[in-house]
């Protein structure tokens, strides 16, 4: 059976411990030793000399509204997309058309994930009845039909009540219970940072304590259950002090931030365009330093990509208008590597264990390290080739990218998921 | 009058403009005031231009006013409000825009809710837009006719202490008059209870003052804005009777401003709320001098916008 050489490239693998150049083999779906007797024959080499060498890319948070599709984002579209990030294994958040909340419509979803999807799609369910934050959902049903976490996120359940008994409750199936910190009576009408620059321009202001009150909501219930809690697209220097705090503290708390939390900052709005317009909304300078040093000393675990289509006339409005969200799969890694390149604390197996292994870990699946026997799952990225970002010319089906026009210097070669080819740079 | 070197389409907001093109406006106004009190039949000065005023938000003065500055210079008028138009029936502002200038709009004036809709507006059709109001960003318009006034009754603002008191959170008259006071060299005092006038407005460049007496006492001016109270939830302040025993303005306060020191108010006034009428109707007031320079200030919007630069004055 064919095998594949990855010839010369840097590989980096941060659960293995290695940043060396090295080759890479692998055989249908599995990665696999360097063979004893090579027969050139048989051995398909692929150089990627100069070239950068990882798992692929896993995603903790992504949105897609229409599982069959429509004019906007469909599975089939998403993972492709996804493919051209570098991304291999990706987790769906549950705000789809049809929802994940019984045993059925997740056996529908998984049929068309099966059918359509060229990486590997997660299933999120909620973690209330609808993510209305009112009523416990059938966790342990869900799990049985295959869901690996829950979260009502975009939405946040405000009841403390609720939220600490589906927490308590979840742990039992060791369920991981991911977290949007929201309080939504302090950011009802937020549409943008609440500091200097909303006042200036009179959007309704979405301040930080909205979110520190509810990281110090999960930290307390996570100590007091003994449980673990995600926390996902943490945005304030505040927050990331809480969590600093708890894991000091040995409380099972992990978090992510977005690319886009790294990559700007709330300057960005000052056009009113809406691609900028996120929830939680891009912080002041302060936290983006904040969040830079806390994902590069480990205290934000991971980077998500919050990935979240819209129709363009949905979202190009008037911008208190517009809803929230922004696509991402395609520039994250390349947005990330630009920023992040500039800060002395640095390095790749800081990045990778970022975007692969950690969420791995998270999720508890299998992938986001290159050990033997492992899953295919290989990203490779040309950290020289410069290119410009142009959406229309992009994968996804949506156009909602703040990089709109932005030039990069390094991009995902080629993605292969179970040994398989799922994206590959023309 | 050289109005050569205007140069800009739109009028957006004032925290756009420089000290140069206030100066224009509001020397265009003066003119076209002048002329108004006299005939201005055969004033055709936009004779054949077709104005739109777009109002998605109710508004008397304002529309009245662009109404009739818009009539002084002989345009053509079609005023649409939310109500009356298709934006009911689900149509986006975008495709309501667009249909009104592919109806030969030569200008829009738009009033909207969403803090920076002008803005989106210009950026999608190709005719001159002006801001009547945008949420609680800008209304450029009211400030420049403030401005006007002051200028009128004080010579000058520069140097002057101007105080706006009340609801500045919720206020785009306020933060458009903050930018012209201030690039006209004024020192503005933003006043009212803490929630509504947060500390972080320093950052423009403000004074802030939470205390009544003392943002009154040496002020040229004190410019009154309404409280709305449909916009704030109840955490903003108790209750209006509470908003008036801290903040209002009544005759027993009247000894804390200077003699002589002007009060103006964009309307419309809650009389016993935030102003009492014994000082809305005083002869320190100007509030309806304020309403008739309204007309003079927009009929200079109007023509420098769609004009840009040609004159045929």
């Amino acid at each position: 059976m064919s095998i594949t050489c990855l010839q010369g490239g840097r590989v980096i693998d941060p659960v293995n411990g290695v940043n060396n150049i090295q080759d890479l083999y692998f055989q249908k779906e599995k990665i696999i030793a360097k063979p004893s007797n090579l027969d050139s024959k048989i051995i398909t080499t692929i150089d990627v000399s100069d070239k950068i060498i990882f798992p692929g890319l896993v995603d903790l948070r992504f949105h897609l509204k229409n599982i069959t599709g429509g004019q906007t984002e469909n599975i089939l579209s998403a993972s492709h997309a996804a493919a051209a990030g570098g991304y291999t294994s990706v987790l769906l958040m549950p705000d789809t058309t049809p929802k994940p909340d019984n045993p059925g419509t997740i056996q529908f979803i998984q049929d068309r994930i099966l059918k359509e999807a060229c990486v590997k799609f997660h299933l999120c369910g909620n973690l209330t009845q609808d993510g209305k934050g009112e009523q416990l959902a059938p966790l342990g049903s869900l799990q049985e039909t295959g869901v690996i976490a829950i979260t009502d996120c975009p939405n946040t359940t405000q009841n403390n009540q609720i939220f600490s008994k589906g927490v308590e409750y979840a742990s039992m199936f060791g369920l991981l219970v991911i977290d949007l910190p929201r309080d939504i009576s302090l950011s009802k009408n937020g549409s943008a940072h609440d500091g200097p620059l909303a006042l200036k321009m009179g959007l309704g202001g979405y301040p930080r304590i909205a979110e520190e009150l509810y990281v110090q909501r999960a930290i307390s219930i996570a100590q007091s259950i003994d449980t673990k809690i995600h926390l996902t697209s943490i945005s304030s220097k505040g927050s990331v002090e809480l969590i600093k705090s708890a894991k000091d503290k040995g409380i099972k708390i992990s978090a992510d931030v977005t690319a886009n939390h790294l990559c700007f900052n709330e300057n960005c709005i000052t056009g009113f365009n809406p691609n900028f317009k996120m929830s939680p909304p891009i912080r002041e300078e302060i936290d983006r330093l904040s969040l830079v040093d806390a994902l590069l000393e480990g205290t934000i675990d991971c980077v998500s990509t919050a990935h979240n289509p819209f129709q363009e006339h949905e979202k190009n409005v008037e911008y208190d208008l517009s809803p929230a969200g922004v696509i991402s799969f395609e520039t994250n890694l390349s947005s990330c590597y630009q920023t992040l390149k500039e800060n002395k604390e640095f390095c790749w197996t800081k990045l990778i264990k970022a975007m692969s292994s950690n969420p791995s870990r998270i999720l508890e699946i299998d992938s986001g390290n290159l050990s033997i026997d492992m899953p295919a799952d290989i990203a490779i990225f040309d950290p020289n080739i410069e290119w410009e970002y142009g959406s229309r010319e992009g994968v996804s089906q949506a156009t909602n990218s703040p990089f709109e026009k932005h030039l990069f210097k390094g991009k995902i070669m080629q993605t292969f998921v179970n040994g398989k080819i799922a994206f590959e740079l023309k | 009058m050289d109005i050569s070197n205007w140069t800009r389409k739109s009028l957006l907001g004032i925290e756009e403009l420089s000290h140069n093109e206030i100066t224009q406006i509001l020397e265009l106004a003066k003119l076209f005031k002048k002329e108004t009190e006299g005939d201005m039949s055969n004033k055709n000065y936009l004779r054949g231009k077709r104005m739109v005023n777009l109002f998605m938000e109710p508004s008397t003065r304002t529309r009245i006013a662009f109404e009739v500055a818009a009539k002084s210079l002989h345009a053509d008028v079609i005023s649409v409000a939310e109500q009356s138009s298709s934006l009911t029936k689900g149509e986006t502002l975008r495709d309501t825009a667009m249909n009104i200038q592919a109806l030969g709009a030569d200008a829009i004036v738009l009033r909207h809710s969403s803090p920076g809709a002008s803005l989106f507006l210009s950026k999608i059709v190709d005719v001159p837009i002006i801001n009547a109001g945008d949420g609680a960003h800008e209304h450029p318009s009211q400030a420049l006719l403030d401005l006007y006034t002051l200028q009128d009754k004080l010579g000058t603002v520069e140097g002057k202490k101007i105080t706006i008191l009340g609801d500045i959170l919720f206020s785009r008259v306020a933060r458009s008059n903050f930018w012209a006071l201030s690039k006209m060299g004024a020192e503005v005092t933003l006043a009212g209870p803490s929630t509504l006038v947060p500390k972080q407005f320093e950052s423009m460049g403000a004074r802030v003052s939470h205390n009544l007496e003392e943002a009154l006492q040496d002020a040229d001016a004190v410019m009154l804005l309404r409280i709305q109270h449909e916009r704030q939830s109840s955490s903003h302040f108790p209750s209006l009777a509470e908003y008036t025993k801290v903040f209002g303005l009544n005759k027993d306060r009247k000894q804390w401003l200077k003699k002589g020191a002007l009060i103006l108010h964009p309307g419309p006034v809650n009389r016993g709320v935030e102003l009492d009428s014994e000082l809305a109707d005083s002869p320190q007031s100007v509030i309806l001098d304020q309403v008739s320079n309204g007309i003079a200030v927009r009929m200079a919007i109007l023509y420098l916008c769609t004009m840009q630069g040609a004159t045929n004055l």
